[in-house]
């Protein structure tokens, strides 16, 4: 009962100092203290590290759901609505969240170890000496081409993913190309497009801002680092998952 | 002038300083000299308000450090140098890049003055051609150059180093203690260095200062402390 209490009382203390983290970025962007070179540069980083596994895993992904779908869909003498399901699957939850996960893999993975190893090597201490806010100089940058980079990704998984269900569609279900595209532009609504995509800004802020502060607060030396790495990636792992289902039931309370 | 009157500071429930009072005059070098875990890093982060005492202040050139917002810090920070232990240059920046920071942080200096400003802060440190390395291709007293070169690269007048001379050989020790010596003179810089190493803290300081267990057992110049009545400061200057 007592480590129940303490655990509790860690918990909602650990919560409020992540909270006055992301307060401060927020304060930082929100006055304009946002370094454009630096942003750039992380977009670039950021953008380079994950794309090629979204892109490969996104292009079998469509592969295995038009296989799988037209299989099943066959039975029903349905074979044509493959483009539906390939399309409207990865669109409306696929793609947001395993771009997302994989992306808190790759790029946050990313973010919380240079962060990390900066803070066990008073590189984030140094940057204070120099008179420099370091949140400003290092946290802002990665969080805003989070938010820019990972919607991206995801819509270049849409696409990528749709290309590997159209190759299936056409080779093994000797649907006609034409008649494959044209379903899938007419099966994906403006709803069911934007009620993935809303998501991944969510998961973006999620993403670097655990990614973040854990790097930001690593302390320990180089095992320190790999602690506090693979906690930043398990906890964006289970907030992604959780928060995605609840985000799809408002989402889909609100806009059918 | 630097002054703390009174510093006590705790982390974790234990005592880390307790007590401190310390004068460092405009332009002088004092060494604080201790063994490892004796409290020198904590302190001098606290004299440059990288952290909050519980009890006592500091008091910087006239102002009072202690209480002032980090906002406030910043502004300060920028007109003391800082040498970290092991050098805490920026990994993901090449020697050039790092020392242009504080630069294009602070001044409205263009690029060629930058350029020629990194030459010549690299020249007064004793390295030449290593602008386009990173630090991981660099020797550990080569590290400490560049960290050097990067604490006065903006000219200020108070200079803080954190054991300068750990991890690196007894020849290397000696050329960047001469170094400290120098270009602190060099610059008029108030000076406050940590060391563990007697023999190089006689060849840097004008003052000494003997800190064990977070207090500071003595203060004075070469001859006062080496001819210290107390038992453990004898002890600490006999090895
Ligand atoms: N962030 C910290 N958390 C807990 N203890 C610390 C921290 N920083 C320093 N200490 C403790 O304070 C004492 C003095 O440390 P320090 O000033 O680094 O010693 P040194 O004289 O070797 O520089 C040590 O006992 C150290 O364990
Ligand atoms: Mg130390």
């Amino acid at each position: 009962m007592k480590h129940l209490i303490e655990y509790i009382f860690g918990f909602i203390i650990g919560l409020g100092n992540a909270l006055f983290f992301l307060g401060e970025v927020l304060a930082h962007i929100v006055r304009g203290h946002v370094r454009i070179k630096e942003v750039l540069k992380q977009i670039y980083e950021q953008g380079i590290q994950s794309i090629v596994i979204i892109a490969l895993t996104s292009f079998a992904t469509g592969m295995v759901l038009a296989l799988q779908g037209y299989l099943m869909l066959e039975r029903f003498g349905a074979k044509e609505y493959v483009a539906h399901l390939v399309a409207l699957s990865l669109v409306r939850e696929l793609s947001p969240v395993f771009g997302a996960l994989i992306f808190s893999g790759k790029a946050g993975a990313k973010m919380a170890a240079e962060l990390g190893s900066m803070s066990v090597n008073d590189q984030v201490l140094a940057t204070r000496t120099m008179g420099v806010d370091p949140v400003e100089f290092l946290i802002v940058p990665r969080m805003v081409a989070a938010f820019f980079v990972l919607p991206i990704l995801v819509v270049l998984s849409e696409v990528l993913g749709i290309a590997g269900g159209y190759i299936v569609g056409i080779s093994e279900a000797n649907i006609p190309g034409s008649f494959y595209l044209n379903r899938t532009l007419a099966a994906v609504g403006y709803v069911d497009f934007f009620s993935g995509f809303i998501k991944t800004f969510f998961f973006a802020i999620l993403i670097g801002w655990v990614c973040c502060y854990q790097g930001f607060k690593t302390r320990g030396g180089s095992l320190g680092v790999g602690r506090f790495t693979t906690r930043a990636v398990a906890f964006s792992y289970i907030l992604i998952v959780l928060s995605n289902a609840l985000l799809t039931k408002i989402i889909l309370t609100l806009w059918g | 002038m630097i002054k703390v009157s009174g510093l006590y500071k705790a982390i974790n429930g234990q005592d880390i300083l307790q007590d401190i009072n310390l004068e460092v005059e405009d332009g002088e070098i004092l060494v604080i000299l201790g063994q490892s875990g004796a409290g020198k890093s904590v302190l001098l982060q606290h004299l440059m308000g990288l952290r909050k005492p519980d009890k006592g202040n500091v008091v910087i050139s006239g102002v009072d450090i202690t209480n002032l917002s980090e906002r406030d810090l910043l502004r300060v920070r920028k007109n003391i140098g800082y040498l970290f232990q092991e050098g805490a240059l920026y990994d993901f920046m090449d020697v050039y890049e790092n020392l242009a920071f504080p630069l294009e942080e602070h001044t409205d200096l263009n690029e060629g003055q930058i350029s020629q400003r990194i030459k010549n802060v690299l020249q007064t440190v004793g390295l030449e051609g290593v602008e386009g390395k990173y630090p991981v291709e660099l020797s550990g007293g080569m590290r400490k150059r560049v960290a050097l070169a990067r604490a006065v690269i903006l000219n200020s007048k108070i200079l803080f180093c954190d054991e300068p001379t750990s991890g690196l050989d007894p020849i290397r020790s000696r050329d960047i203690s001469d170094l400290i010596r120098n270009l602190s003179k060099q610059l008029q810089c108030t000076t406050v260095v940590t060391s563990h190493d007697v023999a190089n803290s006689f060849r840097i300081a004008d003052r000494l200062a003997l800190i064990h267990e977070g207090r500071l057992i003595a203060v004075g110049i070469q001859g006062e402390i080496a001819s210290s009545k107390d038992p453990f400061v004898r002890q600490f200057f006999k090895n």
